[in-house]
């Protein structure tokens, strides 16, 4: 059983990727996913991300194990009362932020994680989502890099903090920073090349790292494969699979 | 049977810290139930390396495949640049060693010239050429091929059989690109785990000419097989991929 901290609903403008709650709440049985926290693919696109939102929310209404995760841009003015609004939703367990979509720079969240604290809400910063290399030719957006999240979670202890999608070699070259913080936790969508998650364990200690998917991006079997294939002390898969999610995301 | 069409021994120069990092890899290789690890050196991992760097490259890899020899063979790796030294190289270890394929990277993009010699002798010896191939958006190295530049290659070599590596770093316009020859298949090696990628290549290509691979240690062999574990293909199609498409093109070299 596992809680993925990173799946989308919505479509991809770039391929003919498009995820519903349906086909999302499918692959979580096939892949004996539990829980879910999930945000709108679309809302990284627009300036305000909050007619995504309210689709979302929609959507996820009535499913008990798929919470939702709403984009919001520190870059709209009235993004506090955003933020405050989807706290009242209790279907609401975090709040993502995509700098690089929205052009900020990931310091200018610390006031936005504190307040998401305030709120019982956890903060996830998406590093990136396609490979920079497959940017169509008129996006090409540099990824978040993985030391600016570390500083934010450095900077607001009392936040919960969530770096989605960084790559092996950045959590390699952050490790000793990230060993030692406990509000920060990795997700490990984007981890790949030999024994990635056994080296991201090795190197951040395996309360740290939590299971996630990336679907429907990423093929979410790859991301159980993965995991799997470490072979792991029962604890520790237990942990990056569910009990660091549950602790990341507050939830029973 | 699980065939991993494209894989690397590590990053090391010196052959016991190969041998080290490659237990790793022949450890999740086997976690998933891969029989076969199809292994090419890319020498000192440099764009154009010198003869002694190719040959020291694979002479790790015959060790290795001498060390595993249910489990690992070869692949021929060669720097078309030198091209003398290449097909003796060839000679070398895919007449006189068995290896089973020939692996070209970045040293001469697939429509230089200088690949059509060991075009020729690849079909003469009927064994398959690896060649990597991408489309990155903000350019490809000044050597690296783009799917057009195997297309070309395909064309005029229709005795060839090419496997194009990284499907997802071909991208749709890549499949379109190789779709009219079929010698030509493609890889699902690297980059990320896309989804639908796997699934557009067997509608652009067919099933036939979709292969297993998964650029070990640059990428996770659990990534990667769950690229075909979770497309959506028939039980014959998700057994062309991981394994029966490369014994047909391997043509009786695995094994003794
Ligand atoms: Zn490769």
């Amino acid at each position: 059983m596992s809680v993925d901290a990173a799946a989308y609903v919505g479509a991809w403008p770039f391929r003919p990727i498009e995820g519903t709650v349906a086909d999302l709440a499918g692959v979580m049985r096939a892949n004996r996913v539990r829980q879910a926290v999930v945000s709108p693919l679309d809302g990284f696109f627009y300036a305000d991300p909050s007619p995504a939102n309210r689709r979302l929310l929609r959507r996820l209404a009535g499913r008990r194990r798929i919470w939702g995760a709403p984009i919001i841009s520190l870059r709209m003015a009235d993004w506090r009362a955003q933020l405050q609004a989807l706290a009242e939703k209790r279907q609401v367990r975090a709040v993502r932020l995509a700098p690089a979509f929205h052009g900020y720079k990931v310091a200018k969240a610390q006031e936005a994680a504190e307040l998401a604290a305030k709120h019982g809400l956890t903060v996830v910063v998406q590093m990136r989502v396609e490979d920079e290399r497959h940017h169509p030719p008129f996006v090409k957006l540099p990824g978040v890099a993985l030391g600016d999240v570390v500083a934010l979670a450095a900077a607001a202890p009392r936040a919960r903090v969530v770096a989605s999608a960084a790559r092996l070699g950045e959590v390699l070259g952050d490790a000793e920073h990230i060993r030692q913080l406990k509000n920060l936790w990795l997700d490990v969508s984007h981890l790949d090349g030999l024994e990635c998650v056994k080296q991201a364990r090795d190197a951040v200690g395996a309360r740290r790292l939590v299971f996630a998917t990336c679907w429907p991006f990423f093929y979410a079997r790859s991301a159980v494969l993965k995991v799997d294939e470490a072979e792991l002390s029962a604890r520790d898969k237990a942990g990056i699979m569910m009990g660091n999610a549950e602790a990341a995301f507050g939830l029973g | 049977m699980i065939i991993d069409f494209h894989a690397h021994p590590g990053y090391s120069e010196n052959l016991n810290a190969l041998r080290a990092e490659f237990r790793p890899a022949l450890r999740a290789a086997k976690h998933h139930g891969v029989d076969w690890i199809c292994l090419s050196s890319l020498a000192d991992w440099k764009e154009s390396p010198a003869p002694a760097q190719v040959r020291k490259g694979n002479d790790a890899v015959l060790a290795l495949a001498a060390d595993h020899p249910e489990e690992v063979i070869g692949f021929c790796y060669v720097n078309p640049r030198q091209t003398d030294e290449a097909l003796a190289e060839i000679e070398r270890c895919v007449v006189q060693r068995r290896m089973a394929g020939i692996k070209l990277w970045q040293a001469c993009a697939a429509n230089d010239a200088r690949v059509e010699a060991i075009a020729k002798r690849a079909a003469e010896l009927k064994v398959p050429i690896l060649q990597h191939a991408w489309y990155k958006t903000g350019g490809n190295g000044a050597n690296e091929s783009t799917p057009a530049n195997v297309a070309a290659l395909a064309a005029k070599h229709p005795e060839t059989i090419i496997v194009m590596a990284h499907l997802t770093g071909a991208g749709e316009r890549g499949l379109a690109d190789v779709a009219p020859y079929p010698n030509v298949s493609v890889d699902i090696s690297g980059g990320e785990p896309e989804a639908g990628m796997v699934e557009l290549a067997v509608r652009r290509l067919g099933a036939r000419r979709v292969l297993f691979g998964t650029d070990s240690p640059i990428r996770s062999y659990g990534a990667t097989v769950g690229k075909v574990m979770g497309a959506r293909l028939t039980v014959r199609q998700r057994n062309l991929i991981l394994g029966e498409n490369a014994r047909r093109l391997l043509a009786g070299r695995l094994g003794a």
